[in-house]
């Protein structure tokens, strides 16, 4: 059995060997880096370029998973923002490569912009900035049915519309990303029609014994579902909205400074830029009346759906042998008004001592 | 004459990129060598425990010299050892330098069991606790408050409810009017179904509020930064310095639903504190009734509690020696900034001083020129 000792030995030496070979992979893809650059400076490679970047950076964060620290979780934490801002540095130079190279080609056109980005990258950039999930919607949607699944076999039928107009949806938001309002429009169509041909019917059928409680409560959640994806869809199409304008005045900005002579000749020159513009168009969005609403709205939609969430857990949940979360509220409730009551006591009975 | 990305090719940006990565590996030995993030180094020894709370006695190396205990007391969002986050960075240390007698509070980390604690609790109790029982162990009638953001907000109820027990109010970038609309979080919570947040949750997650937080400044806090941390992350102090505000900004309790609910709908909606409506227990509180001396702090450039929201506690108080002073710089630079070190612990420490004989700003030619920045 290995003394204390000699397993802090082990340990020191095999976290040297971690960092001595990542060091050495990074010589290498760094040879890999100057290859493909060599190759050529357009967009030819980059593709492949970012796929070796992402392998590394991955590899990274998988090597550094037990660095065996006190603060673990703090430094991986540290070390998974870093890693996602560096993605994000790189992503923002993939949408923006197009652009510096009719800059220099000298065939930037005030309108040409619009045809040289992809929308959707813009959107992938978007979606790290705010942490926006481009799969959390339909994977909402996709647990509510699972665990409808799980309890009541009869209502997998009754999920299918959901689970396809949530589908349709999500291949709208290219759409909603380059600016078209009516997208906006489809995404709630699709939504009223998956809702009348489920909730919709079942307000005709007569009620259904026992169990009608939870059915309730599963139209009601599934309605506040539905609230909740329209809102939270108007919400993101406001900040992709934003996030446009943002674009277009980095745009300007740029062009501002071609005019006046001014040179940038490293990329984080133009970052500091990027960022700059975006903070301010950003804020002005945020100062507006409208926005504190809406992100007030989508809050309170969101809170719905899991408060109908954990009460139709607990329907469920009732008849096993175990505390559920309202019954333990109040059981705090009487544990708090008792602990009052004594704290008050003792005061009353050391002023008397006293 | 040039094109701004003329000089700027794919070589160029390889070039930079190769760099930056090289940093996150150096950072990321840097890293592995570290093996705690030590934060509230200063010594310190508990002397009163309730519930989650924990109140502490900083240990004075050297001699007290101002003879009025100092209580101080934070946000219940965040730790308290902001004010102690490295040595060299430290409101603590510096006010114990300057001979102070300090203890604080630590909150501690609210579970589902406290979701019903309300601001009766915290201030009516916890806080009166506290307060007491410094007084019984130094012997002093009246001790000092200094509280901090909203932590200086229950500070000011306080003394309106106890001025019997106060001798001197400080507070440092604290929230009491909360009718403005110049930083973000005031109008947010002014739209927030906070009802429907705290019949949810019970305890609201930290992380709920740090993630409105982020929204703040959302392409520097979740890019930006870590970009930049990158330029440091070779020198290891450096770093350690990156990561202990790293912990204390993730470092979030969560909060206690039904005082959390009384503090958003009774201050920051419909703004009862100003108006003198806001009742904590069964108590109104009247901020008139602040007449010992006040010093009130604010930042100039503060984007979590804008100086409209703090700046006006002067013109609401009883007291006839109350200062204002203007620190230059953020809500966190109050704290850690070099300035807060050089300028503003300093200025505390003597404000205090020439109070802690009963004298006043007006006997004390000293205290206008002490700051510089104040404005009586």
């Amino acid at each position: 059995m290995e003394t204390t000792k000699d397993f802090f030995d082990t340990w020191t030496r095999s976290q040297e060997r971690i960092v001595e070979n990542l060091t050495e992979t990074t010589k290498k893809f760094q040879q890999v880096f100057w290859g493909l650059g060599s190759d050529g400076e357009g967009m030819s490679g980059f593709g492949d370029f970012q796929n070796v970047y992402s392998s590394w950076t991955n590899a990274i964060m998988n090597a550094l998973r037990d660095t065996g620290t006190v603060d673990v979780n703090l430094i991986r934490e540290t070390l998974l923002k870093t890693l996602s801002g560096s993605n994000a540095y790189l992503k923002l130079y993939e949408i923006w490569l197009p652009l510096f190279k009719a800059i220099r080609e000298k065939t930037l056109s005030p309108d040409a912009y619009k045809d040289l980005t992809d929308p959707l990258k813009c959107k992938e950039m978007l979606d790290r900035v705010f942490g926006f999930d481009p799969d959390a919607i339909s994977q909402a949607a996709n647990q509510a049915r699972k665990f409808l699944e799980t309890f009541t076999g009869s209502v997998q039928q009754f999920m299918k519309p959901w689970a396809a107009a949530t589908e349709k949806s999500s291949k709208t938001f290219p759409q909603l990303v380059e600016g078209h309002p009516e997208s906006l429009m489809k995404i709630f169509h699709d939504m009223f029609d998956a809702f009348d041909s489920t909730i919709g019917r079942s307000f005709h059928v007569p009620a259904v014994g026992k169990d009608r409680e939870k059915i309730e409560l599963l139209l009601r959640g599934l309605d506040d579902l539905s609230v909740y994806l329209a809102k939270n869809i108007e919400y993101q199409n406001m900040m992709y909205a934003t996030g446009l304008a943002a674009f277009e005045k980095v745009v300007a900005t740029t062009a501002e400074k071609i005019k006046s002579g001014e040179e940038i000749t490293k990329f984080d020159e133009f970052f500091d830029l990027w960022v700059k513009v975006n903070e301010k168009t950003y804020y002005a969005l945020f100062q507006t009346e409208d926005f504190s609403k809406m992100q007030g709205e989508v809050l309170e939609a969101s809170l719905n759906v899991r408060k109908h969430f954990f009460k139709l857990m607990e329907l469920y949940l009732y008849d096993f042998p175990i505390a559920l979360r309202s019954e333990m509220d109040d059981l705090y409730k009487t544990v708090y008004e008792m602990k009052k009551k004594v704290k008050g006591l003792e005061k009353q009975l050391g002023e008397v001592k006293a | 004459m040039k094109a701004p990305f003329e000089a700027f090719d794919m070589k160029n940006y390889l070039k930079e990129l190769s760099e930056l990565n090289t940093k996150f590996i150096k950072g990321a030995e840097t890293l592995v060598g570290i093996d705690e993030i030590d934060v509230g180094t200063a010594p310190k020894e508990l002397v009163y425990e309730e519930d989650k709370l924990k109140l502490y006695h900083y240990r004075q190396e050297g001699k007290v010299t101002c003879g009025v205990p100092v209580l101080i007391v934070y946000a219940l969002v965040n730790r308290q050892y902001m004010l102690d986050l490295q040595p060299d960075r430290s409101i603590v240390r510096n006010l114990l330098q300057h001979g102070m007698d300090l203890y604080i509070i630590d909150w501690g980390y609210p579970t589902k069991a406290d979701m019903y604690l309300t601001l009766d609790d915290y201030i009516n109790g916890y806080l009166n606790n506290c307060v007491d029982m410094i007084r019984k162990k130094t012997g002093n009638d009246k001790i000092t408050l200094m509280g901090i953001c909203q932590g200086g907000t229950f500070c000011g109820i306080y003394s309106a409810l106890y001025p019997e027990k106060v001798k001197n109010l400080v507070t440092l970038v604290a929230p009491f009017d909360f009718s403005t609309n110049d930083a973000l979080l005031f109008s947010w919570a002014k739209n927030m179904n906070v009802d429907a947040l705290v019949d949810t949750y019970k305890v609201v997650p930290g992380d709920f509020l740090n993630a409105g937080f982020l929204m703040l400044m959302p392409f520097t806090l979740n890019i930006g930064k870590y970009v930049d941390m990158l330029d440091v992350t070779q020198e290891k102090e450096s770093l350690l310095n990156f990561l202990r505000m790293e912990k204390w900004i993730f470092d979030s309790p969560g909060q206690a639903g039904e005082c959390l609910r009384q503090f958003i709908r009774d201050c920051y909606q419909e703004n009862k504190l100003v108006r003198g409506e806001l009742k904590v227990g069964e108590r109104l509180v009247d901020l008139k009734n602040i007449t010992m001396p006040l010093l009130n702090i604010y930042a100039s450039g503060d984007h979590l509690v804008p100086p409209a929201a703090t700046r006006p506690l002067n013109d609401l108080v009883g007291s006839t020696d109350k200062s204002l002073y203007e620190f230059k710089g953020g809500h966190i630079g109050v704290f850690v900034g070099s300035k807060s070190q050089k300028e503003l612990a300093p200025a505390i420490s003597k404000w205090l001083h020439e109070r802690a004989n009963g004298e006043t700003a007006k006997k004390n030619p000293n205290t206008r020129k002490s700051h510089s920045k104040a404005q009586e």
